[in-house]
C-alpha cells in the first residue's frame, strides 16, 4: 500500500469509531465526558482560527460562548423560536461583536490585545450579571436562565438521551475541522499566517492583514457563539459565571497551546489528552485533591512551551509520517510543509 | 457631601494598595516587556506566608515584612531563572515573547491550585491584629487605620524604587536593559541576571503589598485573580512600566470603586473599571501617565 492509501485508510477507520462509539459505549456518563471533549474540540478549533492562524492569544472568549447560549436560550424561552434559529442569531450577533473588537484590538501589540480581550470577556459578564431586563428580553442577572426540559424533539434542540447530543457535536467538529482545512490553504490562511508571523513584511506586499484579521475574527466569534447554543441545550441550565467565565477562556486557550496553536490536529489533540485529565481527576480526586488536574494543565503547559513551543503535535505528526513509512517501506517523500506558528 | 468625601478619602487610600500590588507587574514589564499573569498568585503567595508569619510569632503584622519581602524576593528570583529564563533564551530575537505570557498563565494555575490543595478553600483572617477594624476619626470621619498603613507603605515602596532605579548601580542596568537588552549586553551587563533581579523586586513588592493586605483582608487560594485583572488594568491605565502610574492608576481605581456606589448599585463599578479600561486602550495604549518610552 502507498502512503496515501494507508492514511485514507487510516482516516475511515477513524471516521467508523467515531460514528460507532456510543453503539459500543452504553455508559452515559463516559459519553457525556466524550461529549464535553468534542466540544472543547470544536471550541478550541474555532479559537485556533484567530488565536493560531492569526498569531494572536485572544483570551476573552467565552464572551462568544456566552453570547450564543443567551440569544438562543432567550429566544427560545420567550417568544418559542426553535434553538436551531437562535443559534445562527446568536452567530451573527457574535460576529458583529467579534468585528466591533477586532476592529480597534487588532492595532495592539501582543500583550495589549491579550489584555484587551480579557476585558472585554470580563465586561460582558459583568454586565450580563448586572442586568435583569434589557428591554423586552429577560436575562436574569446572576441566576442565569434554566431551560424546562419539557419539548423533547429535533426543531427543539432537546433529546432525552445523550447519543443525538454527541452526533451533533460530532458534526459541528468535522465541519469545522474541514472549513480550517480548507481556509489553511486558501488565500485568506496564507494572509493570516503572513501577518501573524511579520505583518510588516506582509502590509508591504500588499496583504490586508487587518481585513484578514477581522475576516477571521468574525467567523471564530460566529463558530464559538454555535457551540455556546449547543452548551445550553445540552446542560439546560446557563449563567454568567458558567458560560462566560474567565476559566473557560483560558481552558481554550491552554487547550490549543498545549496541542499546538496554528495547526489543524493540534486543538483536537490538546483536547483528547488534555479533557480526560480533568474529567477523570475530578471524578476519582475532585473531593480529595481538589484542582489537581489545573495544576497538571499549568505544569504541562510550561514543559510543552520551554521544550515544544509549537505544541505537541510536532512530534505525534513526526511519529506518525514515519510510522507511515515504515508500514508502506517508502523512502519517505518529504512533503513541503505548511508550518503555522 | 462629607459621606464622599469619607468614601474619596478610604478610596485613595485603598487605591493606593491595589497600585502596591501592581507595582512589581509594572515593574517586570518594563525590564522584561512581559505581562507577569502570575503576580496575582505571587501576592497571594505572599499574604499566605505573611499570614502564618503572623498567626505563628503573634508579632504585629508589619513586622512580618522581615521575612515575607526577602523570601519573596528569593521565590521571584529563582521562579523566573528555573521556568521563565529557558523561553527567554529560546526566544531571543522577540521583543515581547506571548510564550512567556503562557508560562506565567501556568505558574498562576499552578501556584493557585496548590495552594488550594495544600491550605483548602477556606477563608482565613487574622482576627487580634493590632489593626484589624481600627478607625480614625476625623470630625464625623471615619478613616481606616489599616488603609492608612497600606497608604505610607505604598509611597514609601513606591520612592524606594524610583531611588533604587535612579541611583544604584543595579538599577541603572535595570533601566539599560529595559531600553535596549542589545545594547545593554554590549555594555557588559547579564541580561538574565537582571532580569532575575527584577522579576525579584517585583514579586517583593507582591510581597509588601500582601503584608498590607493581611491586616484587613480575607486570605484565599483565588484571591489573587481579584487583584490580577485589576493589576492589569492598574498598569495599563498608568502606563505600562510607569512606577508613579501605577499608584496613580491604582487611585483612580479606588476612587471610582468608592464614590460610584453612591450613584449606582454596587456591581456596576466592576463593568465602569472595565469600560475605562477598555476606552484608554483604544485611545491612548501607552497609559495615562506612560512616557513615549518604555520607562
Amino acid at each position: 500500500m502507498t502512503r496515501k492509501n494507508i492514511n485514507t485508510s487510516a482516516f475511515i477507520l477513524l471516521g467508523f469509531v467515531a460514528f460507532g462509539l456510543p453503539l459500543l459505549l452504553r455508559s452515559p456518563t463516559y459519553l457525556h465526558i466524550i461529549i464535553l471533549l468534542y466540544l472543547y474540540a470544536y471550541l478550541t478549533t474555532s479559537w485556533n482560527l484567530v488565536g493560531g492562524f492569526a498569531g494572536v492569544l485572544p483570551l476573552g472568549h467565552s464572551a462568544f460562548i456566552g453570547i450564543g447560549a443567551y440569544a438562543s436560550t432567550i429566544l427560545s424561552l420567550q417568544y418559542g423560536i426553535s434553538p436551531w434559529i437562535g443559534m445562527i442569531v446568536g452567530g451573527i450577533l457574535a460576529a458583529i461583536v467579534g468585528i466591533l473588537i477586532g476592529f480597534p484590538t487588532f492595532k495592539m501589540r501582543g500583550a495589549y490585545f491579550a489584555l484587551a480581550t480579557i476585558a472585554f470577556g470580563e465586561g460582558i459578564r459583568v454586565m450580563v450579571e448586572n442586568i435583569d431586563n434589557l428591554g423586552p428580553l429577560n436575562i436574569n442577572g446572576p441566576r442565569g436562565l434554566q431551560i424546562p426540559p419539557t419539548n423533547i424533539g429535533f426543531g427543539n434542540y432537546m433529546f432525552a438521551s445523550k447519543e443525538p447530543y454527541y452526533y451533533i457535536i460530532l458534526v459541528m467538529l468535522v465541519g469545522v475541522l474541514a472549513l480550517t482545512y480548507f481556509i489553511s490553504r486558501s488565500k485568506l490562511g496564507y494572509y493570516l499566517n503572513a501577518g501573524g508571523e511579520e505583518p510588516e513584511a506582509a502590509m508591504s506586499l500588499g496583504v490586508n492583514v487587518a481585513q484578514a484579521k477581522l475576516i477571521a475574527m468574525a467567523m471564530s466569534s460566529f463558530l464559538t457563539a454555535l457551540a455556546g447554543t449547543f452548551y445550553a441545550q445540552f446542560t439546560l441550565y446557563i449563567h454568567p459565571k458558567s458560560v462566560m467565565s474567565l476559566d473557560f477562556s483560558f481552558e481554550i486557550a491552554f487547550i490549543a497551546l498545549i496541542g499546538g496553536r496554528g495547526s489543524i490536529a493540534g486543538p483536537v489533540l490538546g483536547a483528547l489528552l488534555l479533557r480526560p485529565v480533568s474529567d477523570f481527576s475530578r471524578i476519582y480526586f475532585g473531593s480529595t485533591l481538589p484542582g489537581l488536574h489545573l495544576i497538571i494543565f499549568g505544569t504541562v503547559l510550561i514543559l510543552v512551551m520551554i521544550f515544544q513551543p509549537r505544541g505537541l503535535q510536532e512530534p505525534l505528526s513526526k511519529f506518525y509520517n514515519t510510522l507511515l513509512d515504515r508500514i508502506s517501506g517508502q523512502t519517505p517523500q518529504r512533503e513541503v510543509k505548511h508550518e503555522y506558528s | 457631601m462629607i459621606y464622599i468625601l469619607e468614601d474619596a478619602i478610604n478610596g485613595v487610600l485603598m487605591g493606593s494598595i491595589y497600585g502596591l500590588t501592581a507595582l512589581g507587574l509594572t515593574l517586570i514589564f518594563g525590564v522584561l516587556k512581559v505581562i507577569n499573569f502570575a503576580h496575582g498568585s505571587l501576592l497571594m503567595v505572599g499574604m499566605y506566608a505573611a499570614y502564618w508569619a503572623i498567626i505563628l510569632t503573634g508579632v504585629h503584622p508589619y513586622v512580618a515584612l522581615i521575612v515575607v519581602a526577602p523570601v519573596m524576593y528569593l521565590f521571584g528570583y529563582y521562579l523566573q531563572d528555573i521556568v521563565i529564563k529557558p523561553i527567554f533564551k529560546a526566544e531571543k530575537d522577540v521583543r515581547e515573547p506571548i510564550t512567556v505570557i503562557i508560562v506565567t498563565t501556568g505558574v498562576w494555575y499552578i501556584l493557585d491550585n496548590l495552594t488550594l490543595l495544600i491550605f483548602g478553600p477556606t477563608y482565613r483572617n487574622i482576627q487580634d491584629n493590632p489593626l484589624r477594624g481600627k478607625m480614625l476619626e476625623i470630625g464625623e470621619m471615619f478613616i481606616s487605620v489599616p488603609k492608612l498603613w497600606g497608604f505610607v507603605t505604598a509611597v514609601i515602596t513606591a520612592a524606594a524604587i524610583f531611588w533604587f532605579l535612579q541611583k544604584t548601580r543595579m538599577g541603572r542596568a535595570i533601566r539599560a536593559t529595559s531600553l535596549d537588552r542589545e545594547a545593554a549586553s554590549l555594555m557588559g551587563i547579564n541580561q538574565f541576571k537582571v532580569y532575575n533581579v527584577a522579576f525579584g523586586i517585583g514579586t517583593a513588592t507582591a510581597g509588601i503589598a500582601a503584608v498590607t493586605l493581611v491586616p484587613f483582608y480575607n486570605i484565599f487560594p483565588t484571591v489573587g485573580v481579584l487583584f490580577d485583572i485589576k493589576g492589569f488594568i492598574i498598569v495599563v491605565l498608568g502606563g505600562l512600566g510607569s512606577i508613579g502610574g501605577a499608584i496613580l492608576g491604582g487611585i483612580i481605581i479606588g476612587l471610582i470603586e468608592s464614590i460610584a456606589p453612591q450613584f449606582m448599585t454596587a456591581t456596576w463599578t466592576e463593568a465602569i473599571v472595565y469600560g475605562l479600561f477598555l476606552v484608554v486602550l483604544f485611545v491612548k495604549p501607552s497609559g495615562l501617565f506612560g512616557v513615549k518610552y518604555d520607562w
